[in-house]
């Protein structure tokens, strides 16, 4: 718990009072099983950590903040997500999409970027270029906070 | 009223006709956007996910950008606004925190200040222009049409952040009524699209934007109108997705918000931008198309 606890969005797991709002508000809860906040904020506070991080567990959390507003405790539960998800990416485990992302932004400093047939109908309608300014900066940044290094490695 | 415009990534790429339609809707309000030139993408879900620190510095820059122009940020896509909004609310409270995100920026010759603030397209129109200087901006008002909104998840949660800025979906509701479209409650009006689920179980995400669609049927609505590009995507292509998949069939219209409020101005649709849309709106709006 204390890894979890100890990084800034993952501070609401220690406020846990395993009361299952957060379950019970969730709309992904509502359709499979196998999502339950309720029950991975257990399974962090006991410290089941190969049960949570290697797992699609966190990683079914739409982030829509549905349970941080109904958190009778102001636990944060959709905040402690993202503290359990860049736990998980440093074990490896990112799925493909997320994958994609992370190097459309370190190589372009976009996480979408139009094809072809987009970037024609820009110059046709006149709407602005969209250049990689930037870029160059966005690089710079994620070296020095080692996520160019997760990028590089997958 | 004079704003730093940040578009992102998705309508730029994808969604054309929401840019022309800002681009030509809000001069004509008053409000002037200036392009942020260099800026980089928000860090949405997906890359918080992945890592806090460069998250943080990253829309941090882009808040540096905004500064530097001395001008105050336009979005348009929720996650955009999110991202933004909470870095910009977390830096301004925490000055250790801000301290460390400073010692990131200045390996690019940045400093974030705390100067600017953030803003979305719809605290823009309802709390700057008013929903008076809209209603009168109407020409041809678009009567007749029923619609439930899909306000989109981030534009209202977490209400920590929104509750300070005295904001719920009842400004998106009292915009739309401007236009003259009729704008109806419904189940599950704050639930998520399922759009974050997106190329990472395809099926869940289905099954989230079905949920969805079956309470705007149940409402008896004749179009979804959307805010968030990403919402818009999710609802508009996801629909064809469901009928290939699940074999539903929902045939519900998804409008931009902004889209409507072209049209109730007096600005047509053009032929590309009717077409866009993945689930026809031409029977929906034949009178005005």
């Amino acid at each position: 718990m204390g890894e979890v606890a100890n990084t800034p969005r993952g501070k609401g797991v220690l406020l846990c009072i395993q009361c299952g709002r957060c379950s019970s508000s969730c709309p992904v809860a509502r359709l499979t099983s196998e999502h339950n906040p309720r029950r991975l904020m257990e399974m962090v506070i006991m410290g089941f950590k190969s049960e949570v991080l290697p797992h699609q567990l966190p990683w079914y959390c739409l982030s829509c903040f549905t349970c941080l507003d109904r958190c009778p405790q102001g636990g944060d539960v959709g905040e402690v997500m993202f503290a359990i998800r860049n736990l998980a990416v440093r074990q490896g485990n990112m799925p493909a999409g997320v994958a994609g992302q992370a190097k459309a932004l370190y190589e372009t400093g976009r996480v979408i970027n139009p094809v072809r047939t987009a970037l024609d109908k820009r110059e046709s309608l006149g709407l602005g270029k969209i250049t990689g300014d930037g870029v160059e900066e966005v690089q710079k940044i994620l070296k020095k906070t080692g996520m160019e290094k997760i990028v590089k490695s997958t | 009223m004079k704003y730093a415009f940040f578009l992102g990534c998705l309508i730029p790429a994808r969604e054309l006709s929401y840019e022309v339609s800002v681009r030509k809707v809000l001069p004509e309000l008053g409000v002037e956007l200036v392009d942020m030139k260099g800026a980089n993408c928000c860090a949405p879900f997906s890359i918080q996910s992945v890592d806090h620190a460069s998250w943080m510095a990253l829309a941090a820059r882009d808040l540096c950008i905004a500064e530097e122009m001395g001008l105050d940020i336009m979005t348009l896509c929720n996650d955009c606004y999110e991202s933004l909004l909470m870095v910009n609310t977390v830096l301004k409270r925490n000055p250790e925190l801000r301290n460390q995100v400073n010692q990131l920026l200045s390996e690019v010759g940045k400093e974030y200040k705390g100067k600017v603030d953030v803003k979305n397209l719809v605290d823009v129109l309802y709390g700057d222009v008013g929903v008076s200087k809209v209603k009168s901006a109407i020409k041809e008002p678009i009567d007749g049409l029923k619609v439930g909104t899909q306000p989109g998840c981030h534009l209202t949660k977490p209400k920590r952040i929104h509750f300070e800025l005295l904001r719920g979906f009842d400004d998106l509701d009292a915009l739309v009524r401007a236009t003259g479209v009729e704008s109806v409650p419904y189940e599950r009006k704050e639930m998520c699209c399922g759009g974050p689920l997106r190329d990472i179980n395809d099926d869940l995400a289905r099954k989230v934007s079905v949920q969805k669609l079956k309470a705007l049927k149940d409402a008896e609505v004749q179009a979804v109108v959307t805010v968030c590009p990403f919402c818009f995507l999710q609802l508009d292509l996801g629909q064809l997705e469901i009928k290939r998949h699940f074999n539903e069939e929902y045939n519900l219209p998804v409008i931009h918000f902004i889209e409507l409020l072209r049209m109730g101005m007096g600005m047509k649709l053009e032929d590309w931008e009717i077409k866009a849309h993945r689930i026809p709106i031409t029977e929906l709006l034949k009178n005005r198309l």
